[in-house]
């Protein structure tokens, strides 16, 4: 049975194809942010498939070290159920912020857990994700489109608009995956973005200011159901051999923005080891002698 | 350019800590909070090419000051600014608080902010000009009924910092007091704001722009910096209503936006 770990699975499109994974027999762990949300979240695929393969996680991305913690957690699991072998790791939660908030490192919050976290989390769980010659999916969407990385500002601590660092950010999720493929496709492991659409979700509605919950109420009437997105995540996971596209919406490729260069993904993929902190020189060699 | 932040784990704090490290100034953070201290230090590293130091240390306690502050004088760590951001409040009329956490409210907020300036001037760099910071509240420029102590031990920063600056003029020192009303710092103050409604919202300064005009201003030798149109408006007016007639405006509201925040809080909890 293949094992697919996936974030942000209590609520939304991440817990949609968590139900969908499970049903097609994959073993799926999910993490999810808070104890209650991780308990509803198994609850409700447990009564839609009794026989549903399903483990929660609790941590709050948002924080490196509880990435580090569930990180560590999950490969012992991993070593012990599933030869410590993960054939996916989908990156999917994310967030909306109405105002410059910070992490307790100081780092813009939607920069941190939309993008940083999942950096860090497929760092850790790398020698798994090898073992199986597996997947990294991210969870992107097209307003990754018509925007640059702020180079000289990426926490846009100049001038915060939240939906510019949430456009940032998603553009932050393809220039990993595309990072990850130039490093690691001769290795096996394949990156993907899922484009899920407009999906009728409440990411808007959480820690958000009055503004942006309002308009998210009304733009997500117009959404699709997570059911949709769900798809795709579970195309990915199953075509064999692994497809070879980079950016996909209803299961077929897609344009992707003429940003993703090898020259960003690069540069993205050194400024986010120094922040996520990989560059002293054991995590390094680690990494190397694992290649 | 060394920096002296107090309460440099919270969210102002770190936003400061942020400011500061993009201006390449080193750094001296002290919190209650151990972890976090480490946490925000290993950010700022990892972001800019500064130095941080930390030293964890409970400000209300005197021991725990002497402490910190040998281990300045062990470096022989000397300082051109000080940014005194810690401080606390409980929400609650006065009768519904915990006595000795009232009492905290004015050792924290006032006796350990005069502590550690007394401490950092005697430990300023020499033949340059210093500055120093005291992070008030617009909650300072009014009786505020619900929220007495913590209002009035803004006040007591408000005035105190207004005469120390005249009397530090001479020495080259530069004395700040920063007003703000609402920042958006944790999920707590993001349902505090949001249970003032209008209000709260119109008085929200982004915290960004707070930190880097905090130390522009500093630097530019101003008085008092409010942040937001709307506060200096409030602020402005407050002068010329009577101060009673403020406080029943005052009691009326936060009655209102604190009983939507408990509930809220129950709710969360
Ligand atoms: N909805 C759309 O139209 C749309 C379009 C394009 C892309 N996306 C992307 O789709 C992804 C999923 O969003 P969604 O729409 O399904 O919204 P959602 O229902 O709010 O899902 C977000 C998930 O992330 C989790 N999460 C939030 N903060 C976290 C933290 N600090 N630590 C760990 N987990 C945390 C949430 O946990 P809780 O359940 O506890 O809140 C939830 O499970 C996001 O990356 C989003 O950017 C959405």
């Amino acid at each position: 049975m293949k094992t697919v770990v996936i974030t942000g699975a209590t609520s939304g499109i991440g817990l949609e194809t968590v139900r969908l994974l499970t049903e097609e027999g994959f073993h799926v762990l999910g993490i999810g942010r808070s104890a209650m949300n991780c308990k509803r979240a198994k609850e409700h695929i447990s009564s839609h498939n009794p026989n549903a393969r399903i483990v929660f996680f609790q941590a709050d991305l948002m924080q490196q070290r509880d990435v580090l913690r569930v990180a560590e957690d999950i490969m012992a699991y991993l070593d012990e159920k599933s030869g410590g072998q993960l054939h996916a790791l989908i990156n999917n939660a994310g967030c909306v912020r109405s105002w410059y908030m910070t992490t307790e490192e100081g780092y813009e919050q939607q920069f941190a857990l939309n993008h940083l976290a999942g950096f860090l989390l497929t760092h850790k769980l790398l020698p798994a994700l090898q073992k199986a010659r597996g997947r990294v999916i991210m969870t992107g969407s097209a307003s990754h489109k018509g925007i640059k990385i702020r180079w000289d500002d990426v926490m846009l601590r100049r001038r915060y608009n939240p939906l510019t660092a949430y456009k940032q950010s998603k553009l932050c999720n393809i220039l990993f995956a595309k990072g990850l493929n130039d490093r690691f496709a001769h290795s096996g492991i394949r990156a993907y973005v899922v484009d899920p659409g407009l999906v009728k979700t409440d990411i808007g509605n959480k820690e958000t200011g009055s503004l942006v919950n309002l308009i998210w109420s009304l733009r997500k009437r117009a959404g699709v159901p997570p059911e949709i997105p769900a798809k795709t995540y579970a195309f990915l996971c199953r075509q064999e051999p692994a497809p070879e596209g980079l950016y996909y919406r209803h299961c077929k490729e897609k344009k992707y923005s003429g940003q993703v260069t090898r020259e960003n993904a690069d540069r993205l993929f050194a400024l986010s080891e120094r922040l996520c902190g990989l560059c002293d020189d054991t995590a390094r060699q680690e990494r190397t002698k694992a290649v | 350019m060394n920096v002296f932040i107090t309460g440099a784990a919270g969210g102002l704090g770190r936003a400061l800590a942020n400011e500061c490290g993009s201006r390449g100034y080193n750094m001296f953070l002290t919190d209650i909070n151990e972890a976090g201290l480490f946490r925000i230090k290993q950010g700022l590293e990892r972001q800019f090419n500064v130095t941080v130091t930390t030293k964890a240390c409970d400000l209300t306690n005197p021991h725990s000051v002497d402490k910190m502050l040998a281990v300045l004088d062990t470096h022989g760590i000397r300082f051109d600014m000080v940014l005194n951001v810690a401080g606390c409040d409980f929400e609650g009329g006065f009768l519904e608080r915990d006595r000795e956490k009232l009492v905290k409210i004015v050792l924290l907020n006032n006796a350990a902010t005069l502590r550690i300036t007394h401490a950092l001037l005697k430990r300023r760099r020499q033949g340059r000009p210093f500055s120093i910071v005291f992070v008030s509240s617009l909650a300072s420029m009014f009786p505020m009924p619900l929220k007495a102590t913590y209002a009035a031990s803004k006040r007591f920063l408000l005035e105190f910092a207004t005469a120390l600056r005249q009397e530090l003029r001479k020495d080259d020192v530069n004395v700040l007091t920063l007003c703000p009303a609402g920042m958006v710092t944790t999920e707590e103050t993001l349902c505090g704001i949001k249970a003032q409604g209008f209000w709260g919202n119109v008085t929200t300064a982004p915290l960004e722009d707070v930190a880097r005009r905090t130390i522009d201003c500093a630097l530019a030798g101003k008085g008092v910096y409010t942040p937001g149109l709307m506060s200096r408006l409030l602020s402005f007016l407050g002068k010329f209503v009577p101060r009673s007639f403020v406080a029943a405006v005052v009691y009326r509201r936060w009655h209102h936006a604190q009983r939507k925040w408990m509930r809220a809080d129950i709710i969360r909890s």
